[in-house]
């Protein structure tokens, strides 16, 4: 059996007292798009920057191709990377950014400006070849940073927070941009992210990542719908999370009310459960349904298509619901006003406890 | 309206007049003087106004006057080499390689030599440099030397590295330490080495900073008078001994101001020159 192209065994990085990441183990497939996620201060940028040999691990090895990188200086490894600020170098026009790491290879200077026009055209700016770095736009600057780190062909692209720099029209471009090149060349991304949307658009697996360790990794689906645990039901901000003490008929007491969840659990444990928040139904009557929640409407925050609802049920509890803006027909929709959310028990996910 | 901005100007006027009056008094009217004086005429050792340019033709036409000129201007690019090169490696230490408190305590001690008077710190030199000095009572323990070391053109560069290399150091230290770290782990990723990386990409990063530190030991240097003369011991004569021995012998300050207006003309070149290239902007 051939082992993953990038294995992270045992994995510890401490600075000073602080451990950034503990015991980390991770396998990274080839040719697989890998988000890391998580909160400022998780360590996804540290995981991220140790794979780069930009930080040293502490414990543990990591290993690419079958190879130890431990003690690999970061100039010996083939692993480029897009930085958050781009990293261009200011002194260097487009092209000659682009030229940099084929240049340190050695390659002669014709085959050398061939390539780098070459890999300027196929992300869109071969036009602006010979431009000064800083007159260009920041979607362009991002590609010349694509194009800079993907020249010299490597196995594997590492990403931190690239596009959290740019507006949010040129985000989902480049998402389609990045999606597309890592299918055209099946080469390994791994991208390290804090945006939700962004892991959730592109990658193949999701590793949600908390103090410095791993909460969970599965396909964005897996995430969405079944969380591992609390922190990554509230980190994944479209849930809604129950808690309640179960009764004797195997129903959970919760503040917004009884509600019925499709699994048998011990009655008097305290127990958590979440709803997908495009999983609950709003309805003006009050539905033939087994979970029902009566519930404010509070506000609403409307973006394309899709339309989240922010509703206050009885004792406080928060309750979100998304739908699309054409399923709401019908239902008025001011502020104040008291709708029927409800949600069917095969909707709901039993967080460990 | 208008009438509010001409208080305004009036207002600000007043805060630069006393600028515009020193610089005017000291510097600008001085220096036309001086450049008017190189036309004077000097009969039985007393000058007299005129419009000759005797002056300037018997200056320029002398040997021993471009003897001096290129002496002064190799010896200052030395000291410019030398300090560029021994300070670059100390820079890079402090801007790379130790923490923000260490360098904080770093630029304090090298602001130190500049609480002594620069001409003390020369006669300290004398002192170590000397023929019965302590670097050859040193030497003499191991049976070597002396060695003369003072008046030589080696005394001249000591002393011009005590007046540069401080302040090349500092100058260096604060733009090395203003790079984006990014930049050079940008560089080590993409396949550069630690060496190459300092010549392809630290440089040309801090290239206006190492330029203007540059600039400044060209311009310390190559008008300076108490290193040339107490440690060099003034022969040859470098450009600004020349204008001392040229005032003092017969009393030809017009001689002497033209001297000084070649090393003012090529003190601005050679500034101009650096700072235009050190600024320059690409395409």
């Amino acid at each position: 059996m051939t082992e993953p192209l990038v294995v992270f065994e045992n994995v510890v990085k401490r600075f000073g007292n602080f451990e950034a990441v503990k015991q980390l183990n991770l396998n990274v497939h080839e040719g697989e798009f890998l988000a890391l996620m998580g909160p400022s201060g998780c360590g996804k940028t540290t995981t991220l920057r140790m794979l780069a040999g930009l930080e040293e691990p502490s414990e543990g090895d990591i290993r690419l191709a079958g190879k130890s990188l431990v003690g690999v200086k970061p100039h010996e490894r083939d692993t480029p990377m897009v930085w958050q600020s781009l990293a261009l170098f200011p002194f260097l026009n487009a092209r000659e950014n682009v030229e940099f790491g084929l240049k340190m290879r050695g390659m002669d200077g014709v085959e050398r400006k061939r390539k780098a026009f070459e890999w300027l055209e196929r992300l869109g700016i071969g036009e602006f070849s010979e431009r000064d770095v800083n007159s260009l736009s920041g979607g362009q600057r991002q590609r010349v940073a694509l194009a800079r780190a993907l020249v010299t062909e490597p196995g594997i692209l590492l990403l931190d927070e690239p596009l959290s720099a740019l507006d949010a029209n040129l985000v989902i471009r480049m998402q389609a941009v990045l999606t597309k090149l890592q299918r055209e060349l099946g080469i390994t991304f791994v991208y390290v992210t804090h945006s939700q949307s962004e892991a959730f658009a592109m990658a193949d697996r999701v590793v949600i990542m908390s103090k410095g360790e791993i909460s969970q990794i599965g396909t964005p689906r897996d995430i969405y719908r079944t969380p591992a645990n609390r922190f990554v039901a509230e980190f994944v901000g479209r849930n809604n999370i129950f808690s309640g003490r179960v009764n004797k008929r195997g129903a959970i007491d919760t503040e917004a009310g009884t509600l019925h969840v499709d699994r048998k659990l011990p009655v008097g444990d305290f127990v958590s459960f979440v709803v997908a928040a495009d999983l609950v139904a709003i309805s003006l009557s009050k539905p033939k349904e087994r979970n029902v929640i009566a519930a404010h409407l509070i506000s609403e925050e409307f973006v394309g298509s899709m339309v989240t609802l922010f509703f206050e049920a009885t004792g406080g509890t928060e309750i979100k619901v998304q739908a699309q803006e054409r399923a709401l027909e019908g239902i008025l929709r001011t502020p104040g006003q008291l709708l029927y959310l409800s949600f069917n028990a095969s909707s709901s996910h039993v967080l460990k406890y | 309206m208008s009438e509010h901005r001409s208080d305004n100007s009036a207002y600000a006027l007043a805060w630069r007049l006393p600028m515009i009056l020193w610089q005017g008094l000291f510097f600008i009217g001085p220096l036309i003087f001086m450049i008017a004086m190189s036309f004077f005429l000097v009969k039985n050792y007393r000058m007299e106004p005129a419009l000759q340019v005797g002056n300037w033709t018997k200056t320029l036409s002398r040997g021993f006057f471009w003897d001096s000129y290129f002496l002064t201007l190799w010896l200052a690019g030395l000291a410019v080499i030398i300090t560029t090169c021994v300070a670059f490696p100390a820079s890079c230490f402090l801007a790379f390689r130790v923490s923000d408190l260490a360098r904080r305590w770093a630029i304090f001690f090298l602001i130190i030599p500049f609480f002594t008077s620069y001409l003390v710190r020369i006669f300290a030199w004398q002192v170590i440099l000397a023929q019965q000095g302590v670097i050859n009572a040193g030497f003499s323990l191991f049976g070597i030397g002396p060695y003369t070391m003072l008046n030589t053109k080696f005394g001249t560069m000591i002393g011009y590295l005590t007046l540069c290399l401080p302040l090349a150091v500092i100058l260096q230290t604060f733009s090395l330490a203003n790079i984006d770290k990014r930049l050079v782990e940008a560089a080590h990723n993409l396949g550069c080495g630690r060496l190459r990386t300092i010549f392809t990409v630290v440089v040309p990063l801090a290239k206006t900073g190492l330029i203007v530190a540059a600039v400044f030991c060209f311009i310390l240097s190559f008008g300076d008078f108490v290193a040339p003369y107490y440690l060099g011991g003034s022969k040859p004569p470098t450009l600004s001994i020349m204008i001392i021995d040229t005032s003092k012998s017969g009393q030809q300050w017009p001689r002497a101001a033209v001297v000084a207006i070649m090393m003012i003309v090529t003190m601005l070149v050679v500034a101009l020159t650096a700072i235009g290239y050190a600024y320059r902007k690409r395409r």
